[in-house]
This record gives structure tokens, C-alpha cells and sequence, in this order.
């Protein structure tokens, strides 16, 4: 088995060289400033201009889109001890291109293509090797992977698996002969966005702001003491009143006016003018003694 | 007290009460801004259930007026210098004092919930946006003016819609990856470059995140209410004590 290997690892080696371009010879992420660039189910790919620099007349460049995983399975079959396991890692498509009698375009359709027990690859055409030629490249041409949704012809351009890791390889096929004329490397492992339900956004409270805190304590404080010092206010208001009941005992019994020092009552016992004992003279006294009508004029009769 | 040190300190609590009455006029009117949402954001609220931001402002509204009438007549109650009146003021202010700082708090509250971080608006239209009850069609015009206005996509940013299923992407599939209303547009509404929006070519649509202007519209009426609020009531707060002072002066 290990020989097996190393043979296969050797014509790989050779296929290798024999098609390495110096440039890129893989497909590649669009440049482009793209918001979708990687979605959770497609891929924006640039286009193949300038990829294989073969003519051929009647070739078509096609897509193989497949999950990673099947370049490394052959890793878990057969212990690795090798140390271009890069290399290794795209025996497992490859085996079953070169060796399986079907072509290629009919191996894997595409509805069945990521089921369970598949292929876990579809093939999808991007056009005819005439349409990119090297002179015409430009990044403002792109690819969509997966752009007819969930398709169901066998070499349709399908949605990918949610979330899964996604690698892409060219392939330069003569329609007519049914041959494969040329390969391209493996790009690199792609991880699309994983779909996630909106149910497990948390959308619970975060974080109290600073605002808020000194806002409710300032206030709840503010109307603690209001309160208080309400209850203080009336305690003093109520408890002065009882004190100040018995000390002004004369005056009380005295129902008269407080504004004016004297005045006649017009009562035989009592005395004209009349002494009010119940006035209060104001602070500023405006008029004296003096100026205020004299007690003659107070006594005349009316 | 002597006669003149009342009656000075019964024009400071007339001058105060006068400032008072001005300023819970103001909070009147500011109530009444907040609660007419110029902005047109309260489904945002309203949907999730947490609208106490408005239900503050209406609060506010009515112990704005409330502490304008109360002063007034407590000019009145201080110039008539009697402790029934003033006694009667200063119960009816502290009750209004309460219900205010009820409304203070409850705005600033509320406003962590909702535009805390961008979770809630997120999760809201990914579940609402281009849903048919009554609550998806408000949110879905809601957001569809604020898109084209601040010109904005997604919570964050586009890619809101990239991650996370959503009613949208289960109602218009693999063809339309974000609402059209993303797509910068032409002065005649035309989108200016269909193709170049639906693959998300960053200079035909919008790339950034409208939760922003979300926050920020409703930490406007939430400040409003609550800072504006607390300031009136630290107010209030020194007119009352200045006030208990004069009560007790009174005989």
C-alpha cells in the first residue's frame, strides 16, 4: 500500500510541475469590494481569465465546487507520513476522475451531490475557454457560486451547504472528446458564514448606563430627604403652636383689634378713650405720637 | 424672624416659584416633543413592548403643567402669607415631585433596554422586517424610511442580513440578499445599479449601520425627558426647602 501511495504521490508531482503556471493556477476570491463576497451558502469567485493558456478549440472551462473534506479523506484512510500532504490531499477527486469510467460532468449531480453518502462535489460551467482570453482580463468580471438556488438539473450552479468549508478547482474539459484536458489546483479552504437563528440573539438588558444609576440614586435621595424634612417641619410647626398656647393668656380673652392703640367703645363703664391692651405696634412706626389725632377729637360724639 | 427678613425671604420664594412655574412650562413642552415622535421611531419600541420612554414623556407632560399651576399658586399662597395655603402647596408639589421623578427615572431606564447594545433592534428586524402581521408592516416601513434617509443597512451592517436568517430571506430566498431599500438610488428613486447591489458592491449600496442613528434618536427624546426632568426637580427640591423654611416663619 505504501508504494501504491508513493506512485500516486509521483504522477501527482508530475501533473503537477507539468501544470503549474507560475501564476495562480487556482481559482480565486474576487477582489472586488463585495459585501456578499462569501455568503452562508455562495461564493463570488473571479473569473478564469488567463488560467489555462492552452488553445483548444470546443473547450470549456468548468467549475468543480467540493467540500474540503474530501481533499483530506484520503488522509484519514492512509496514515500520513508523508510530508507534501498538500500534495496528497487532492488524490481523493482525482482518483475518482481518473479512475472511475463516467464522465466526469455525470459523476456527481448536483441535487444529490451533498447528501450524506455523496460526492460531496458538483461540476457547474463557467464558458468557453475563448471567452477569457489572457489580454481581456479585468477584476470587474465575477462568478457567483450558487446563483441558481436550489437548482435541480445535474450540472446546475447550486447553493453550497450551509456554513460549510468550501474549496474550488477549474477544470479544462474538450466537450466533444469528453476528456479532461487540464486541471487547475485546489484553492484554498473557503469557510462560509454559518446560518444563525435570530431566536439566539440575546436581547436582554446589557448594561445599566452611568446616567441612570446617578439619575434614580440623586433622586430616590433627593425625595427620601423631601419627605423627611416635611415631616421634620411639621413636627416643628405643631409642637410650637402647643407651646405657644398658654403664654399669651391676657390677650386671648381680649377679642379686639391689634392695629389700633386707642379707640372709643362707646360704653359707659369703661373708659374714653379706650387703651387697646391687645396692640401690637408694627417695627417702623411711620407716625409718632405726635402726628396721630389728639384724644379730643377721639372722644367727640357721633 | 423680623417683619423685613420675611419679606425677603418671601420674594425668594416668590422668584423661585416664578422660575419654577417657567421651567415646568418648558418640561411641558419638551414632554409634548418627545411623546409626537418628529422621528417616526416608536414602532422600534412599541413592537418590543418597552415603549416607556414615551409613557415617561407623557408623565412628564402632565407634571409639567402640574408644577406650573402649583407655583403659581404658590406665588399667590407666599403674597397672601398663610400657612393653610402654603401647607396645601407644599403637599400637592411633593406628590407632583414623586410622579416627576417616576418619569425621570423610568426614561432612563428604559433606554438601556432598548438601545443598550444593537441586539434588540437586530433580533427585531430580522423577525419583523417584510413580515405581513401589523406589527412586521410597521416595522418594515419604519426601517425602510430610516434606510433610505440616513442611508444606512442592517443593525450594523449589511452583513445583519448575511448571518442570521430572517422573515426576509424566507420570504424573498437566495435571489435578494438584503431589502432594495440598501441600494443607494438615483434622484428618481431608480436603484442605481441593480446587479452591482444584489452582489454587494460597496459603492452602490449602503454599508453602514443604521443602529446608530437608532440610538441616538432615542437617547435624544430619552435625555430630554430624564436630564431635563432631573434638573426641574433639583429645582423644585431647593424652591420646596426654601419654602418649608418661609412656612415655618409664618405664623
Amino acid at each position: 500500500m505504501n508504494t501504491n501511495a508513493v506512485i500516486r504521490l509521483m504522477s501527482l508531482m508530475s501533473m503537477w510541475m507539468w501544470t503549474g503556471q507560475g501564476q495562480t493556477f487556482q481559482p480565486q476570491l474576487t477582489p472586488n469590494d463585495f459585501q456578499a463576497k462569501i455568503t452562508s451558502n455562495t461564493v463570488i469567485l473571479k473569473q478564469p481569465y488567463c488560467i489555462f493558456d492552452q488553445t483548444c478549440n470546443g473547450c470549456e472551462i468548468w467549475l468543480v465546487a467540493a467540500l474540503s473534506s474530501i481533499k483530506m479523506s484520503l488522509e484519514i484512510k492512509v496514515r500520513v507520513r508523508y510530508i507534501f500532504f498538500f500534495l496528497k490531499s487532492t488524490t481523493t477527486f482525482d482518483a475518482q476522475v481518473n479512475s472511475s469510467a463516467p464522465y466526469v460532468l455525470n459523476l456527481s449531480p448536483y441535487p444529490a451531490a451533498f447528501n450524506p453518502s455523496s460526492r460531496n462535489f458538483f461540476v457547474t460551467k463557467v464558458g468557453p475557454l475563448a471567452s477569457f482570453p489572457c489580454s481581456q482580463s479585468s477584476n470587474d468580471f465575477y462568478f457567483i457560486v450558487g446563483a441558481e438556488g436550489n437548482c435541480g438539473g445535474t450540472n446546475c450552479n447550486g447553493i453550497l451547504p450551509n456554513g460549510s468549508i468550501v474549496s474550488f478547482k477549474y477544470l479544462l474539459i474538450d466537450v466533444n472528446n469528453q476528456t479532461i484536458v487540464n486541471m487547475s489546483n485546489w484553492s484554498p479552504n473557503i469557510t462560509l458564514l454559518t446560518f444563525q437563528n435570530p431566536q439566539t440573539i440575546n436581547d436582554g438588558l446589557s448594561a445599566r448606563s452611568g446616567a441612570m444609576v446617578v439619575i434614580t440614586t440623586i433622586l430616590s435621595v433627593a425625595a427620601a430627604l423631601l419627605l423627611l424634612l416635611f415631616f421634620i417641619m411639621l413636627c416643628i410647626v405643631c409642637c410650637g403652636r402647643k407651646e405657644g398656647k398658654p403664654i399669651s393668656g391676657v390677650s386671648q380673652t381680649v377679642m379686639s383689634s391689634i392695629r389700633i392703640p386707642r379707640y372709643d367703645t362707646h360704653l359707659k363703664d369703661q373708659v374714653h378713650p379706650y387703651d387697646n391692651p391687645a396692640y401690637e405696634s408694627e417695627v417702623k412706626n411711620y407716625s409718632t405720637s405726635d402726628t396721630l389725632p389728639k384724644s379730643g377729637i377721639q372722644t367727640q360724639k357721633l | 424672624m423680623g417683619a423685613g427678613a420675611l419679606t425677603c425671604l418671601m420674594i425668594l420664594v416668590i422668584v423661585l416659584n416664578a422660575i419654577a412655574a417657567a421651567a415646568g412650562l418648558a418640561l411641558f413642552a419638551v414632554a409634548i416633543w418627545v411623546a409626537v415622535d418628529g422621528y417616526k421611531l416608536y414602532p422600534i419600541s412599541g413592537v418590543s413592548g418597552k415603549d416607556d420612554i414615551f409613557a415617561a414623556a407623557w408623565i412628564a407632560i402632565f407634571t409639567g403643567f402640574a408644577f406650573f399651576l402649583t407655583c403659581i399658586f404658590g406665588i399667590f399662597a407666599a403674597l397672601k402669607r398663610s400657612r393653610a395655603l402654603m401647607l396645601a402647596y407644599l403637599i400637592i408639589m411633593f406628590i407632583i415631585f414623586l410622579f416627576e421623578c417616576a418619569s425621570a427615572i423610568t426614561a432612563a431606564t428604559n433606554r438601556d433596554y432598548l438601545v443598550g447594545n444593537s441586539n434588540l433592534v437586530k433580533k427585531q428586524m430580522l423577525q419583523y422586517y417584510a413580515d405581513s402581521s401589523t406589527q412586521g408592516k410597521q416595522i418594515t416601513q419604519t426601517w425602510n424610511r430610516v434606510m433610505e434617509q440616513v442611508e444606512c443597512c442592517g443593525a450594523d451592517s449589511p452583513k445583519d442580513w448575511l448571518e442570521y436568517n430572517s422573515t426576509f430571506k424566507q420570504t424573498f430566498g437566495p435571489t435578494y440578499l438584503w431589502p432594495l431599500n440598501c441600494c443607494q438610488r438615483l434622484s428618481n428613486f431608480e436603484v442605481k445599479d441593480r446587479e452591482g447591489c444584489l452582489v454587494g458592491k460597496s459603492s452602490t449600496m449602503f454599508t453602514k449601520g443604521c443602529f446608530q442613528y437608532i440610538e441616538s434618536v432615542l437617547s435624544r427624546y430619552t435625555w430630554a425627558v430624564s436630564w431635563y426632568g432631573f434638573s426641574v426637580l433639583m429645582l423644585v427640591f431647593f424652591t420646596l426647602l426654601i419654602t418649608m423654611i418661609y412656612y415655618m416663619q409664618l405664623d
